[in-house]
């Protein structure tokens, strides 16, 4: 048998949804194990032997001077690495919150000094090139399962690129945009998560991020404001996820 | 001279320790969450409230049910809104859910690696294959309620102010009900197996924990009844960390499986107390290392309880009404004991229901200082005794019984 492929899970700044998830995939994480080792994943594993990734997976954001190294570690011992989840991708919330750092420190701890190096949270993408980036708080696990195998087949993984309305169609949920008037950011998100909010009769809150390209904020943005939402309320939603878009 | 710990691993979020030596002694302990601050309560301010729970949800994939759930009973409070009983045992379901997911997270992956000596359950699978099976199994159907009431495995959008987006179906409840039962010889070997744990870690003396088994209106603890945690519970910041220490009239306290079982055990369901009498004995002792018990315990628990939950919906029948609700002007707090413990989600919201004031405290943040203390207690005993190796490695198993939650313990403001 062909040596297996070593896997190093990576987890910055951020709520350990993505790391989680991982786990979440029950059995079938068994039937990965038969292309990776894992050689780093500390939420999983107290083994630490890792000194080269084939495929390194980066979660969360870079939030502390730790993070950092952290990361540029990952990267230069890596052949392959991706960034996972939108934290990793495009900030998620914590990069959302639009003051210094200094003046968030001193809010929240009180004093103006900064003993254990904070950052601005940013996602990965900011700070090192990534073979691919996989979105979503957290990403669909079906979609990464799809990725690892991919990679192990030596075939490059495909990104998605149609927005969660497609997923809403295919799956005939009803608009709750056109139905209900509900705030829906499905027109200008990346799909992927087959529009399991929609099947809750709830609008998307744009976790995966937001989709570039052939979609049309400004046309969502005037949608919205036909509903009576005011500016601010349409901005900040729209930056919740990434505040780091231009 | 000062021992550094490496990296925490098998818990959640990253953390590590400093034992502080002077003289030949253990002097003091640090317990360092190097974890970023993620400031969610600057990301909640000025947020339309019914936005709120779905961003606090992000705080904590391991529970994220509990915050959503704490943030809305929070949010409810502030409006003075009152939900009928059908709703909030859906909820109850759900934060059920969650402490089947997540004590067996906590139990069968991270823990019981320990007890069979392999570095991780994967490893540990080859040879005790059935073990995780079986953990496996109980933490799938934890998921699956949570997936039915809160949308997703992960950060659902499902609990809301007022009710619900989508609604059990009485074909699901039928499944929970079912399924519960079946999972009960698992749980209840469960319970046996980490029996085994012996004491270390140190004896906790006061414990804290709502008034509800898993939410309240107000906190109790061992030597008082209903108070809020503004009256009692102080938190200060530490240059070291990027959690804050709360203690409780001034002494660290704990809170947890163990706490509550403690506090709340005449509220168990009938094999989980026979269960809780039958080690009773052992669990008043305080060790902090027989919290692994307690969430084998509780795993029983929940089975039993889902179980009741679901058939009590399908007897009834289900309204499937949300009750409507209309922001003012108000302030509220939202208590939940998440699976790892008392979990405080507290706001003050204006005329146009957007947050004017938010400060969350989690269940890993308020046990911070008792876990220095149990690291203290445990590096004393050890310090000299046995090979420094050793030390740390048994440091870090008293770190994980508390089953700490580090993304959850760095973000909470005084605004
Ligand atoms: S992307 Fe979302 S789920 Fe993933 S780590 Fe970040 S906050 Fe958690
Ligand atoms: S529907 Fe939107 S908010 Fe929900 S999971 Fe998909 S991208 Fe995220």
């Amino acid at each position: 048998m062909m040596d297996k492929l070593k896997l190093g899970v990576f987890e910055l700044t951020d709520c350990g949804g993505c790391a989680l998830n991982m786990l979440f995939l029950y059995e079938r994480l068994f039937d990965l194990l038969e292309f990776y080792e894992i050689t780093e994943f500390h939420m999983a594993t107290s083994l630490r032997e890792g000194n080269h990734y084939d495929v390194a997976l980066v979660t969360g954001t870079v939030s502390t001077q730790r993070d950092l190294n952290l990361l540029k570690e990952a990267r230069n011992h890596s052949d392959y690495l991706i960034a996972l989840g939108t934290c990793a991708t495009h900030g998620s919330v914590q990069a959302s919150v639009e003051l210094p750092i200094r003046e968030k420190l001193k809010a929240v701890y009180g004093d103006e000094g900064n003993p254990m190096r904070a950052l601005d949270s940013k996602p990965v993408v900011e700070y090192v090139a990534v073979d691919f980036a996989l979105p979503g708080c957290p990403y669909d696990k079906n979609e990464v399962y799809q990725v690892l195998l991919d990679i192990a087949k030596g075939i490059e993984p495909v990104k998605k690129d149609y927005p969660v309305c497609l997923e809403c169609k295919l799956n005939e949920y009803e608009c709750v945009l056109v139905k209900k008037g509900l705030p829906c950011l499905g027109p200008i998100t990346y799909g992927g998560c087959n529009a399991v909010c929609v099947r809750s009769g709830l609008g998307c809150i744009g976790c995966r991020g937001p989709l570039p390209g052939e979609v049309n904020p400004a046309g969502e943005y005037e949608v919205l404001r036909e509903l009576g939402y005011d500016d601010e309320y349409i901005i900040r939603k729209f930056k919740t996820f990434a505040r780091w878009e231009p | 001279m000062i021992i550094e710990t490496r990296e925490f691993t098998r818990v959640e979020g990253n953390g590590k320790a400093e034992i502080v030596i002077e003289d030949g002694e253990v002097k003091d302990v640090r317990l360092k969450i190097i974890e970023g601050p993620r400031f969610f309560e600057l990301l909640t301010l000025g947020r339309h409230y019914y936005d709120v729970p779905d961003l606090e949800a992000r705080i904590c994939a391991i529970c994220y049910l509990s915050h959503s759930v704490a943030s809305v009973l929070g949010i409810e409070r502030a409006f003075g809104v009152e939900v009928p009983e059908e709703i909030q045992l859906i909820r109850e379901l759900g934060l059920i859910g969650e402490f089947l997911e997540s004590h067996s997270l906590h139990l069968y992956l991270l823990v019981a690696p320990d007890l069979f000596g392999y570095p991780d359950a994967i490893r540990m699978a080859t040879k005790h294959g059935e073990l995780v099976k079986e953990g496996l199994a109980l933490k799938s159907f934890g998921n699956r309620i949570r997936v039915m009431v809160g949308g997703r495995e992960i950060h659902g959008i499902n609990v809301k102010p007022g009710g619900f987006g989508r609604w059990p179906l009485p074909e699901e409840l039928e499944a929970v009900e079912r399924e519960a039962d079946g999972l009960l010889t698992i749980a209840r070997r469960s319970v046996r197996l980490f029996s085994e744990i012996g004491p270390y870690g140190g004896k906790a003396e006061l414990f804290v924990a709502t008034d509800g088994y898993l939410t309240g209106e107000s906190l109790i603890s061992n030597i008082e009844k209903n108070f809020h945690y503004t009256e009692r519970i102080e938190e200060r910041p530490l240059v070291y960390s990027f959690a804050k220490q709360s203690l409780y009239n001034g002494r660290p306290f704990l809170v947890g499986s163990l706490a509550r079982l403690l506090l709340k055990g005449d509220s168990l369901t009938p094999l989980a107390r026979r269960l809780f009498e039958e080690h009773r004995e052992k669990l008043e002792t305080g060790y902090v290392s027989y919290n692994n018990l307690a969430q084998a315990i509780e795993l029983v628990y929940s089975l039993e309880r889902a179980k009741e939950i679901a058939k009590t919906l399908l007897d009834g029948g289900i309204e499937r009404e949300n009750v409507p609700v209309e922001a003012r002007e108000g302030e509220g707090i939202g208590y939940v004991e998440a699976p790892r413990g008392v979990l405080i989600h507290h706001y003050r919201i204006d005329g146009n229901g957007s947050i004017s004031y938010s400060n969350i405290i989690t269940p890993t943040a308020l046990n911070h200082a008792m876990m220095e203390r149990a690291l203290l207690w445990e590096a004393r005993e050890l310090y000299g005794e046995v090979p420094e190796e050793e030390m740390l490695g048994r440091l870090e198993e008293t770190v994980r019984a508390f089953d700490p939650c580090i993304s959850c313990s760095v973000h909470f403001a005084k605004l």
